[in-house]
């Protein structure tokens, strides 16, 4: 690996978790990337419900 | 609360069940989303889409009318648009769903005026300001259509076409030119113009991308079991709807309302037939405060800066916003009483403070 990788390997980790974070303990996950839903579309095989929605 | 009841499903419920078989994903903030992708009206409070991980669209789910953000946005549905998102990703996967175009990339870097409205001031890219900033744009080249650009998403009621919200796109009243068309209550629109539809933000995404000048449209419905394919002669102005709500610059603020006259009372004035002479109904507080016009509540208003008629519009209101430029200020023929008065009338743009 790159010396500038993983440097950022950390950062990088923590934003994906971040976005990975459900939303409530019982409740459905909502990512907030919209490339990370991506991502997670690819690795599951599952289509994406997205929502744009103004912050409140 | 609309967007709280679907954030929140739990995962115990119908609804939560069905989500629970998607990536889940909830986007506020613009700045790096394909926007010519994500095409919707950008005056709504939430939309949704349901796509794969090859961002082809599967459907929409949104839309509203004049009347209230929530008008076409019900939990039912949501789940026959989740249920039919499902089914749609089964027929991709077994190959047996046609790909669609990818639209051309568009970002709101894209837009000067956007970036240093936002980007450059470190406040977020909202939706409206995107629809708003893309035809100030428009506006500046010469392209801004505001029968297109600013009187987006018609109301399918215009034309006659009440649904059963929580069924989707199950017909629930007709009137007008849809009752003109053949189209009966207990009706399943599944295609408008021969494109697919699933959900009510489907057929109004595609409803709005009709030529304003079309006379006639078609769409298919499923009635007991059997497909009918039903054309619509359209009436004037089935694109016209109560744009106030949108708050958009390049509208014309003239803080009035009117209605046009009949025939009859455009007869008994000695006035055209075709002529857009109509009658203030009520004026807006602002006018006064901004100094705005004089104009009264039973004023006829003849005439925009001499000009009587017009194909398109019927009202002088209508007129104004169509054909002025927001700050512009123009010249009224007004009917008081006995009397024909020239009154000035000017126009605000409206902006944006943050």
């Amino acid at each position: 690996m790159k010396p500038g990788i993983a440097l950022f390997r950390p950062v990088l980790l923590a934003a994906a978790v971040a976005a990975l974070a459900p939303s409530q303990e019982d409740g459905i996950t909502w990512l907030t990337s919209y490339s990370a839903a991506i991502q997670e579309a690819r690795r599951t095989g599952k289509p994406i419900f997205l929502e744009f929605r103004c912050e409140p | 609360m609309f967007d709280a009841q679907v954030v929140l499903s739990p995962k115990s419920s119908s609804r939560g069940r069905l989500m629970e078989q998607y990536v889940c994903a909830r986007i506020t903030r613009m700045d790096d989303i394909d926007i010519g992708l994500f095409d919707y009206d950008r005056n709504n409070t939430l939309y949704f889409f349901i796509l794969n991980a090859d961002e082809q669209i599967y459907l929409r789910y949104g839309g509203r009318d004049s009347q209230s953000p929530d008008s076409y946005l019900n939990l039912e549905s949501i789940e026959l648009a989740l249920r039919h998102g499902l089914e749609l990703h089964k027929r991709h996967l077994a190959g047996d769903l046609p790909k669609t175009p990818r639209p051309k990339p568009m970002f709101a870097r894209d837009f000067p005026l956007l970036v240093k409205r936002t980007f450059d001031q470190g406040n977020c890219v909202e939706c409206h300001l995107i629809g708003d900033f893309q035809n100030q744009h428009r506006e500046l080249d010469g392209t801004l259509d505001k029968m297109t650009h600013l009187y987006r998403s018609p109301d399918l009621k215009t034309i006659g076409i009440f649904l059963d919200v929580p069924k989707g796109l199950v017909v629930k009243e007709v009137r007008g030119a849809a009752q003109e068309a053949g189209m009966r209550p207990g009706d399943r629109i599944t295609a408008f113009q021969g494109t697919p539809v699933w959900t009510f933000g489907d057929l109004q995404y595609y409803y709005d991308k009709l030529p304003r000048n079309a006379t006639s449209m078609k769409m298919t419905v499923d009635r007991a079991g059997q497909a009918a394919e039903l054309t619509f002669t359209l009436p004037v102005r089935w694109w016209l709807t109560d744009v106030r709500w949108r708050q958009s610059t390049v509208d014309p603020r003239a803080y009035f309302d009117s209605r046009p006259l009949t025939d009859a009372e455009k007869k008994q004035r000695g006035l055209p037939g075709d002529s857009f002479a109509s009658e203030v109904t009520r004026v807006d507080p602002f006018a006064q405060m901004m100094k705005s016009h004089a104009l009264q509540v039973g004023d006829i208003i003849v005439a925009v800066d001499g000009v009587g008629r017009d194909e398109v519009a019927n009202t002088a209101e209508l007129f104004i916003r169509l054909r002025k430029k927001a700050g512009d200020d123009v010249t009224l023929d007004v009917l008081r009483g006995t009397d024909r008065i020239k009154m000035p009338l000017k126009t605000f743009r409206m902006s944006f403070r943050k």
